[in-house]
C-alpha cells in the first residue's frame, strides 16, 4: 500500500464523518432539548423526596429506588407489561402480515378493504373506551348477547381480574394491528418488482413466491416491527387508563399508569420519577438486548 | 369424477389436468377462506366506527334509554350543527397547520438522520442508534414538566407553535429507527454505481436515497399524522386558551364534571376522523405507486 | 491515532453538551422551584390581568362560571380584569401539578378542597384570606358548613361557590309503586325492599364502579352510619385505625349486598363516565341509584319526564346503631376557589368570586339544578327533591367531605383501590381494612 492510497482513504473516512455530523446535527439537537434533558431530570428528581409541586424538596438519595426495587406493585406492573409485550407481537405482527400479504395479492382491486382495516388506528381513546365498555357490558353487552345465543350465561370480562388484562390486550391489538398492516404493506413495495417477476418466470405460484422470496425478505422488517411492538407495549397507557384505570386490584396496573399515578395524583413525584426511571431503563435493556440477539442470529446465518 | 377421467383418459395427460384442476380449485379454496376472513376482519375493524357514527346522530337520552347499539330513531343533523356552529373550525386550522409543519420538519429531519446510520460506515454509528432506540423508551408523561417550563420561558407557552418542537421531537426515536431499517434495504449496489458518477453525499441524499424511501417515508407520515392528529397530553399542558386549541380538546365542550354528552362527543370525533381517513386515501396510494416505479428504475 | 483523538473530540463534545444542557436544566430548575411562588407573584403584581383557571367546559358550569368573571370585569373599580381558562376536569389537576410544579400557579383557581387543597396550601400556592372573609359580607351569606369545608389548621383558603351535593339514595317512584315498596328508613327495611326487587328481577342498586369512587358512596355511608364520623375522624389523626368495626361492617354489608345481586352484574367493569350507572335508571332495569345529589341537574337535563318519576332519601340507618343518623357525606360547596396572589390583585379576585353568591348568580345556578352553599339558598328552591336535599345538609349535625378528596391523596388512591376490591369479592373486609390503615399509618409517618 503506498501513502496517496492511505491518504484517500482516511480523507474518505473524514469527509463521511463531517456528511454525518451535518446529517445528525438537527435530531441531536432536537433530542437533547426534548429527549436527554426531561430524562436527566427525572433522575435527578427520583432523588429527593417530593410532592411535585412545593418549593421545598428533601434529597432522600437512593430512597425512592431502594422502595422501587422492594415494591411489588411496580413488579406485578412489569409483569402485565410483559404479558401485553408477548401477546401483542404474536398477535399483531403475524395478523398485520397477514393482511398485508393479503393486500399485495389482490392489488389494486382491494383499496376499500385497505381504508377500512385502517380505520381502528385512527379512532380516539375516547370513541374506542366508550364504545368497548358498552360492548363488554356484562348484562347487555355484546359479548355476553353472543355468548347467551349459543347457550352460555353473562360473561364479565373487565370486571374479571383473570380476564381484564387479556381483554384489554384484544382491543389494543385491534387497534395497533392496521400500523403492521401499513408497515409491512411498505415492506413488500420494498421488495424490488424484478424478483417477482423472476419468481413469476421460473413458474413459481403466488404461495411460494410468498413462502420461499418474500417472506425471507421481509424478516428485517418482522425483526423491526418486534422491536417497535415490545418498546410501544412496554410504554402503553392510552387505552387501560380510559378503559380501567389499573384495575380491578392491579389486574390491569402498567408501568405507565403507575408512574402516571404515582407523580400526579398521589402528589408523589419523587416516587414517580423513580418508577420513569426504572421503566425507562426496563426498557430499554429489554429492547436492546433483543436487537443484540435478533441481529446476532442474522450474523450466524 | 376424477375416477372416472382416470378410467378413461391417457395417464400423462389426465395427470397434468388434474394437477391443474387441483391447483386451481386450492386456489379458489384458498382465496374463498382468505375472503371470509378478510371479510370478518373488515366487520371487526369497522363496527366501531360504524357504532361511533350510529351514535353521533342520536339525542343523549335516547342513546341511554334505547342502547349504545340500537339503530338511531331519525337522522337527526343537530349534533353535527351544533359541533359545527361552535370553534370546531379554529380547532380544526390549528390541529391543520400543527400536523403539516410538524410532519413536515420531522419526516426531513429524521430522514436526514437515518441516512448516515443506514449507510455510513463510521464508529459512533452503531452507539447513536442504540442511544435512539434507547430514547423510545422515553414515558411521555416524564416530559410533560420539563416541556411546560421550556416553553414557558421561550415564550411559546399558549401558542400551537409550542407544540410543534415536542411533535417533532416524540416522533423522532421510531422514525429515524424505521427509516433506518428501511434504507438498509436499498441495494448498495445503487449507490457505489451513484459515487463511481461522482455524486457526493448530500447528492446521493436527496437524489437516490430520498425517492426511494418513499415507502418507508409515507408509513411514518401516516403513522406520526396519526399521532400528531389524535395528541392530547401536549395539546392541553402547552395551550390554554380556547382560540390555540386542537382538536383532539374539542371534546371537552361536552365533558363536564359529572356527565358528559357521549352523542355530541362522537360527532366531533367522526368529524375530526374524516379528514384523516380521506388523507390515507390519497396519500397511501400515490405514495407507494412511487415507490415501486422508483425500485424499477433502480 | 488520528482517529482516536478525533473520536476523543466528538465524544468530549456531545459529553459537554449533555452536561451544559443539564447544568441548564437544573439550575433553571432549581431557580424555578425556590423562588416559584413568589416569582410567579411578583410578575402577575406587574399585570392587571387575573388568571382563573377553572373546570368550567361545558354548560351549565360555563355559563356559571363565566357569569361571574364577566360580572366582576364589567363592575369592577379596583382596575384588574379576570380572565377564565377552563380545563376538563379529567386532565384539569394534572394541568394544576404541571404548573404548580414550574412555580406557574394561576392567581385563582378551583379544587375540590380536602387532601389535594391541603397540599397546595402546604406547598404555598394558596393564600390564607380570614382578613379579606371576615372583613367581607360572605360570612353572614356562606353556609358554615360550606366554610369549615374550605379551611386548614384554622384559615380560610377558599371560598366555596357550586353546589351542595350529598350522597343519598335516588328511587323511582314508579318502581316503588308498582311493586308496594315504602321508603326504607333503617338498613333492614331497605334490605327487604332490595330483596322484593331482586324478586321481581330489577336491580336494586345502579352502580358503576369501574369509576371506584362510585362505590365508595356506599362504603361512606354504611360506614358513618354504623360508627358516626368519629372512628374516621381518629384513623386520619392517627389516633384510631380504619380497622374499627364501622369499616369493617361497611364492608361485609357490600359484600353481602353484591352476593344477593343487589348490584348490577359485572359491577367493578362499568363505567359512571360513560353513563353506565344512569342507563340502567333510564331504562327502568334499576330502581334506586346512590350517590352525590349532582344527580337531580343529571336526571333533569337529560329527561324532565324522567325526572318526574324520581325521589330522594338519605342513606338509612343502621338497626341498632347509636351513631347520629344526620350526619351527611357529600360536599358543601364542591367547587372551591383558592387564590394565589397578594395585595390589591388579591382583594380585586376575591372580589370577583364574592359575585358568586350575588343574588343573581344564586339563581342562575338555581336554575341550572345547583344548590349554591349560601344560606339564603331556601328561598330560591322550587324543585321538591332539591329541597328534600337541602334540608338534610342543614338537619345535618356534620358534614364529612368524600373521603377520596378528604385523605391525603395517596391514602384515597388506596381507599379507592380496596373499596372496589371489596365490591369484586377479591378482598376481604378485613383485608381492604389492614391495607388502608397501613397507607394512612405511613402517610401519618412522613
Amino acid at each position: 500500500m503506498n501513502e496517496k492510497n492511505i491518504s484517500i482513504l482516511v480523507q474518505r473516512q473524514r469527509s463521511t464523518r463531517r456528511a454525518a455530523t451535518i446529517f445528525l446535527a438537527p435530531v441531536a439537537i432536537l433530542m437533547m432539548v426534548y429527549i436527554f434533558y426531561p430524562i436527566i431530570s427525572t433522575f435527578i428528581t427520583s432523588t429527593y423526596k417530593w410532592n411535585g409541586i412545593s418549593a421545598a424538596k428533601e434529597m432522600t438519595g437512593l430512597e425512592n429506588w431502594i422502595t422501587l426495587i422492594k415494591d411489588t406493585s411496580f413488579w406485578i406492573a412489569f409483569k402485565n407489561n410483559l404479558v401485553i409485550m408477548v401477546l401483542s407481537i404474536v398477535i399483531q405482527i403475524p395478523l398485520g402480515l397477514a393482511l398485508a400479504t393479503f393486500l399485495d395479492f389482490g392489488k389494486k382491486k382491494l383499496t376499500i378493504f385497505k381504508v377500512i382495516w385502517f380505520i381502528p388506528l385512527l379512532m380516539s381513546s375516547v370513541a374506542i373506551g366508550f364504545l368497548f365498555t358498552y360492548a363488554l357490558a356484562t348484562n347487555g353487552g355484546m359479548i355476553s348477547t353472543i355468548s347467551k345465543f349459543f347457550g352460555g350465561g353473562n360473561i364479565d370480562l373487565l370486571g374479571n381480574p383473570k380476564t381484564a388484562l387479556l381483554t384489554v390486550i384484544a382491543i389494543i391489538c385491534w387497534q395497533f394491528t392496521p400500523f403492521y398492516m401499513v408497515y409491512f404493506m411498505a415492506a413488500f413495495t420494498n421488495i424490488p418488482y424484478d424478483v417477482f417477476e423472476a419468481a413469476r418466470i421460473d413458474g413459481a405460484t403466488r404461495g411460494q413466491y410468498f413462502w420461499r422470496i418474500a417472506l425471507p425478505l421481509l424478516v428485517p422488517s418482522m425483526k423491526s416491527a418486534a422491536i417497535l411492538s415490545m418498546v410501544g407495549s412496554l410504554k402503553y397507557f392510552d387505552l387501560i387508563y380510559v378503559m380501567t384505570g389499573g384495575g380491578p386490584g392491579t389486574s390491569t396496573e402498567l408501568m405507565a399508569t403507575y408512574m402516571y399515578k404515582q407523580s400526579f395524583k398521589t402528589f408523589n413525584m419523587g416516587y414517580g420519577s423513580a418508577v420513569a426511571g426504572g421503566m425507562f431503563i426496563l426498557i430499554t435493556m429489554v429492547a436492546l438486548i433483543t436487537m443484540k440477539l435478533l441481529n446476532g442470529k442474522k450474523q450466524e446465518v | 369424477m376424477e375416477r372416472t377421467i382416470d378410467k378413461n383418459a391417457d395417464r400423462t395427460v389426465d395427470r397434468t389436468m388434474d394437477t391443474i384442476r387441483k391447483n386451481k380449485i386450492k386456489k379458489v379454496v384458498y382465496w374463498g377462506i382468505a375472503f371470509v376472513l378478510a371479510v370478518f376482519w373488515l366487520l371487526v375493524s369497522s363496527l366501531p366506527f360504524v357504532f361511533m357514527v350510529m351514535n353521533s346522530f342520536k339525542e343523549k337520552f335516547e342513546m341511554l334509554v334505547s342502547g349504545v347499539f340500537s339503530l338511531p330513531a331519525a337522522l337527526n343533523l343537530n349534533n353535527y350543527k351544533e359541533v359545527l356552529i361552535g370553534n370546531f373550525g379554529s380547532y380544526f386550522l390549528n390541529s391543520v397547520i400543527v400536523l403539516a409543519v410538524s410532519l413536515i420538519l420531522l419526516l426531513f429531519i429524521a430522514a436526514c438522520a437515518s441516512y448516515p446510520l443506514a449507510r455510513f460506515r463510521f464508529k459512533l454509528a452503531a452507539p447513536i442508534y442504540a442511544l435512539i432506540v434507547a430514547c423510545m423508551s422515553i414515558p411521555i408523561h416524564i416530559t410533560l414538566i420539563p416541556v411546560f417550563k421550556m416553553s414557558q420561558s421561550a415564550g411559546l407557552y399558549d401558542s400551537i407553535w409550542a407544540l410543534i418542537g415536542p411533535y417533532v421531537a416524540f416522533g423522532i426515536p421510531i422514525s429515524v429507527f424505521i427509516l433506518t431499517s428501511f434504507m438498509q434495504q436499498i441495494p448498495r449496489e445503487i449507490e457505489e454505481s451513484a459515487e463511481i458518477d461522482g455524486c457526493n453525499k448530500f447528492q446521493m441524499f436527496f437524489q437516490m436515497i430520498l425517492p426511494l424511501s418513499k415507502s418507508g417515508l409515507a408509513t411514518l407520515a401516516i403513522y406520526n399524522g396519526v399521532n400528531m392528529w389524535n395528541e392530547f397530553s401536549f395539546a392541553y399542558t402547552l395551550t390554554q386558551s380556547s382560540e390555540n386549541r386542537t382538536l383532539p380538546l374539542a371534546v371537552w365542550e361536552f365533558q363536564g364534571q359529572y356527565s358528559m354528552n357521549t352523542p355530541m362527543i362522537m360527532a366531533v370525533l367522526t368529524l375530526s376522523l374524516l379528514p384523516m381517513i380521506i388523507m390515507f386515501i390519497l396519500f397511501q396510494d400515490k405514495l407507494v405507486k412511487g415507490m415501486t416505479a422508483g425500485a424499477v428504475k433502480g | 491515532m488520528k482517529l482516536r483523538f478525533k473520536r476523543l473530540v466528538a465524544l468530549s463534545m456531545v459529553s459537554l453538551l449533555t452536561v451544559l444542557t443539564v447544568a441548564c436544566g437544573s439550575s433553571t430548575g432549581t431557580t424555578g422551584k425556590s423562588e416559584g411562588s413568589s416569582e410567579s407573584a411578583g410578575r402577575s403584581d406587574d399585570s392587571k390581568e387575573i388568571i382563573f383557571w377553572n373546570i368550567g367546559t361545558e354548560n351549565p358550569d360555563k355559563e356559571i362560571m363565566t357569569y361571574g368573571v364577566d360580572t366582576f370585569n364589567e363592575t369592577t373599580e379596583s382596575g384588574y380584569t379576570v380572565v377564565s381558562v377552563p380545563t376538563q376536569n379529567d386532565t384539569y389537576k394534572e394541568k394544576l401539578v404541571i404548573a404548580m410544579s414550574s412555580g406557574e400557579c394561576p392567581d385563582m383557581y378551583t379544587s375540590w378542597s380536602g387532601g389535594p387543597m391541603n397540599e397546595y396550601v402546604d406547598s404555598g400556592f394558596a393564600q390564607p384570606i380570614d382578613d379579606l372573609f371576615n372583613a367581607s359580607s360572605l360570612p353572614d351569606t356562606l353556609m358554615d358548613a360550606a366554610v369549615a369545608q374550605a379551611s386548614y389548621k384554622d384559615h380560610i383558603y377558599a371560598i366555596p361557590m357550586l353546589n351542595v351535593s350529598l350522597s343519598g339514595i335516588f328511587y323511582n317512584t314508579e318502581i316503588f309503586e308498582k311493586y308496594n315498596l315504602e321508603v326504607p328508613t333503617t338498613i333492614s327495611e331497605l334490605e327487604a325492599v332490595c330483596d322484593t326487587l331482586v324478586e321481581n328481577g330489577i336491580t336494586p342498586f345502579a352502580l358503576a364502579n369501574g369509576s371506584k369512587w362510585t362505590g365508595s358512596m356506599y362504603f361512606m355511608s354504611l360506614a358513618a352510619r354504623m360508627g358516626g364520623l368519629e372512628p374516621f375522624a381518629d384513623a386520619v389523626a392517627g389516633t384510631g385505625s380504619f380497622e374499627d368495626e364501622c369499616f369493617i361492617y361497611a364492608g361485609q354489608k357490600i359484600q353481602e349486598w353484591v352476593e344477593k345481586g343487589y348490584f348490577p352484574e359485572g359491577v367493578n367493569s362499568l363505567s359512571e363516565d360513560d353513563g353506565q350507572a344512569k342507563q340502567l335508571m333510564y331504562q327502568e332495569s334499576a330502581a334506586m341509584l346512590c350517590c352525590g345529589s349532582w344527580y337531580t341537574g343529571t336526571f333533569s337535563t337529560d329527561s324532565a319526564e324522567f325526572y318526574e318519576k324520581i325521589d330522594w332519601f338519605s342513606f338509612p340507618s343502621v338497626d341498632g346503631s347509636d351513631a347520629d343518623s344526620s350526619i351527611q357525606i357529600g360536599t358543601v360547596g364542591d367547587q372551591f376557589i383558592s387564590f394565589n396572589c397578594e395585595g390589591d390583585k388579591l382583594a380585586a379576585a376575591f372580589e370577583c368570586v364574592s359575585t358568586y353568591s350575588s343574588e343573581e348568580a344564586v339563581q342562575l345556578m338555581v336554575d341550572n339544578g345547583k344548590i349554591p352553599p349560601v344560606k339564603t339558598v331556601g328561598d330560591y328552591l322550587t324543585d321538591p327533591i332539591t329541597k328534600k336535599i337541602l334540608q338534610a345538609a342543614n338537619d345535618a349535625s356534620s358534614t364529612q367531605l368524600w373521603y377520596d378528596q378528604y385523605l391525603p391523596p395517596a391514602v384515597a388512591q388506596v381507599h379507592l383501590d380496596t373499596c372496589q376490591e371489596i365490591f369484586g369479592l377479591t378482598m376481604t373486609p378485613e383485608a381492604a381494612a389492614a391495607k388502608l390503615q397501613e397507607a394512612m399509618q405511613s402517610d401519618l409517618a412522613e
